[in-house]
């Protein structure tokens, strides 16, 4: 594919950080992917892996040190309002504008991208009825449940329409229930070619939605690959054993949390699944 | 007409808090008016009656009249600088609605100028109506509303930069509590509101002209009594008008951006 035709590009992601001590952190130690139309790009990692700050330069608030990062084939610094016009985000935190309400929360949101209140209107109705918020459209955000609100925080980042969709940990604190709506509705959206990035810390859902994972770990990505690869490259096993608690063990196909585990570190080394 | 991308990214971040100010409109009236309407009445009518006439800068006032003009820079201090330091804090540390609107085709430089001119606005605009009451009850001539409006707005802008600059540099909310009371609330006794600066010994008088709440009250009754025009007040505004706009907006971007 052209490299044009690619709807987000990193290129030698690097950041570092000044620290309050004098010292400097390298949070992101040049990282390469693209992401391609349709395709869902999942971000695994530990804390302070560096996922959180890779979004947040490749939405363009913060600078990066060195390297580049691309939306349909413009540079995020160098032609900042561009490029967001064709990205959503959903960060990590919560960023919903507590002085409206859901539904005028949606509007405004679209106006920023130039959309017509007219339109942001439809938009804003259909897109609480797609994330079932249609009866929480006058209610204030302090009214709403967490779960209610990451919802209506994803919503917000699709009012754009955009082609690259970035979420970070957009599921976190949902039921089961609304993940998987979650999930159908980004499925549907990726079905229109939009390009997604999803940062996650469930591994099921990552195995379940991405398309590829890259995995990393202080600052680098160490592998990235489809699900099925990743698992069959480093487990390479049909069963893996887990031990559920002393005594109880199962045995199980490996899935990608084996891989998570193998390549971060930390649980597998203790042995708690063995391939 | 097509608004060139910048101002329309100002233009929406504004519209945003004027959206809300209409929304509250009933809440935003009562807290923006009430203080400066309660200082009016006592300090005007309350004390100005005890106390007659002022005599400074060889002009006789009423005391009424002073004060009433003091209570215009007062305003112009006390809603520029609260909007910007609480309300930016708000924004900024608990909504984090900066982030979010500069994560969008809006940059972080836009919205921070959206806040300061929505700041200066809403001050302004109070600034204006207390004018307005003097002008009602015959203390200014009716054309001081017009000429006072530019100083009004810079003024407004200045202390809507301090607030912000505070905004961004306290940890928590309860640290604006600092620069409330070292300086906003000395400038607000000593900077001559409520009565002439000759009063004050020889080195208060410097200190207090270094602050710039004094200059815009030696400015707003130039333009509203007839004062005569005393021109340092100009450059002393001018230094902290850019001081405090160009830095709160540096300190609210390193605070936001690693």
């Amino acid at each position: 594919m052209a490299a044009e035709n690619i709807p987000l590009r990193v290129e030698n992601l690097v950041k570092r950080y000044r620290l309050d001590d004098g010292g400097e952190l390298e949070a992101v130690a040049g990282i390469s992917f693209a992401v391609a139309p349709g395709e869902c790009f999942g971000l695994l990692g530990p804390n302070g892996a560096g996922k959180s700050t890779t979004i947040s330069c490749l939405t363009g608030f913060y600078p990066a040190t060195s390297g580049r990062v691309l939306i349909e084939g413009r540079d995020v610094h160098l032609e900042p309002k561009a490029a967001r016009r064709e990205l959503g985000v959903c960060s990590q935190e919560e960023t919903l504008d507590s002085d409206f309400n859901a539904f005028d929360q949606l509007v405004r949101h679209a106006t920023f991208f130039r959309v017509p209140v007219e339109e942001g209107e439809k938009r804003a109705a259909d897109l609480l009825e797609r994330f079932q918020l249609a009866d929480k459209s006058n209610v204030e955000i302090e009214a709403l449940s967490g779960g209610m609100r990451r919802r209506l925080q994803v919503a917000r980042a699709l009012i754009s329409r955009p082609k690259v969709l970035v979420l970070d940990e957009p599921t976190t604190g949902l039921d089961p229930e609304v993940r998987r709506m979650l999930w159908a509705v980004l499925a549907d959206y990726r079905s229109t070619g939009a390009a997604i990035l999803l940062s996650t810390h469930y591994m099921e859902e990552a195995q379940r939605i991405c398309d590829r994972v890259a995995i990393m770990a202080r600052g680098k990505i160490l592998d990235v690959d489809s699900p099925a690869n990743l698992i069959a490259k480093h487990i390479g096993v049909a069963e893996v054993s887990e031990e559920l608690r002393p005594g109880v063990t199962w045995r199980r196909p490996p899935n990608l949390e084996d891989v998570y585990l193998k390549l971060t570190g930390s649980k597998l080394e203790a042995g708690h699944a063995d391939p | 007409m097509l608004i060139p991308d910048s101002l329309w990214g100002v233009r929406c971040v504004w519209l945003r808090y004027f959206d809300v100010f209409r929304k509250g409109l009933r809440y935003y009236l009562v807290t923006t008016f009430t203080e400066p309407i309660l200082t009016l009445l006592s300090f005007g009518l309350g004390v100005g009656s005890l106390i007659g006439g002022v005599h400074t800068q060889g002009h006789q006032v009423s005391y009424r009249d002073f004060v009433f003009s003091g209570i215009i820079g007062q305003t112009i201090l006390t809603q520029g600088f609260f909007e910007a330091a609480y309300g930016g804090f708000i924004r900024m540390y608990y909504q984090r609605i900066f982030q979010a609107m500069a994560q969008t085709p809006i940059t972080l430089s836009e919205v921070l100028w959206g806040e300061l001119l929505w700041d200066a606005t809403k001050s302004c605009v109070a600034a204006e109506v207390v004018a307005l009451i003097g002008v009602v009850l015959g203390s200014f001539p009716a054309i001081s509303l017009l000429t006072l409006l530019p100083l009004a707005f810079l003024s407004s802008l200045l202390f809507a930069g301090f607030g912000l600059a505070v905004a961004a540099s306290s940890k928590n909310i309860e640290e604006i509590n600092y620069p409330q009371y070292l300086i906003v609330f000395p400038m607000f006794l000593f900077c001559g509101v409520f009565y002439p600066l000759e009063s004050l010994p020889r080195f208060l008088q410097y200190v207090a002209w270094v602050l710039p709440l004094t200059s815009v009250n030696s400015l707003t009754r130039t333009l509203t009594l007839g004062f005569p025009f005393e021109w340092w007040s100009l450059p002393i505004l001018a230094a902290w008008l850019l001081a405090l706009v160009l830095g709160s907006r540096r300190l609210m971007t390193r605070r936001l951006v690693k």
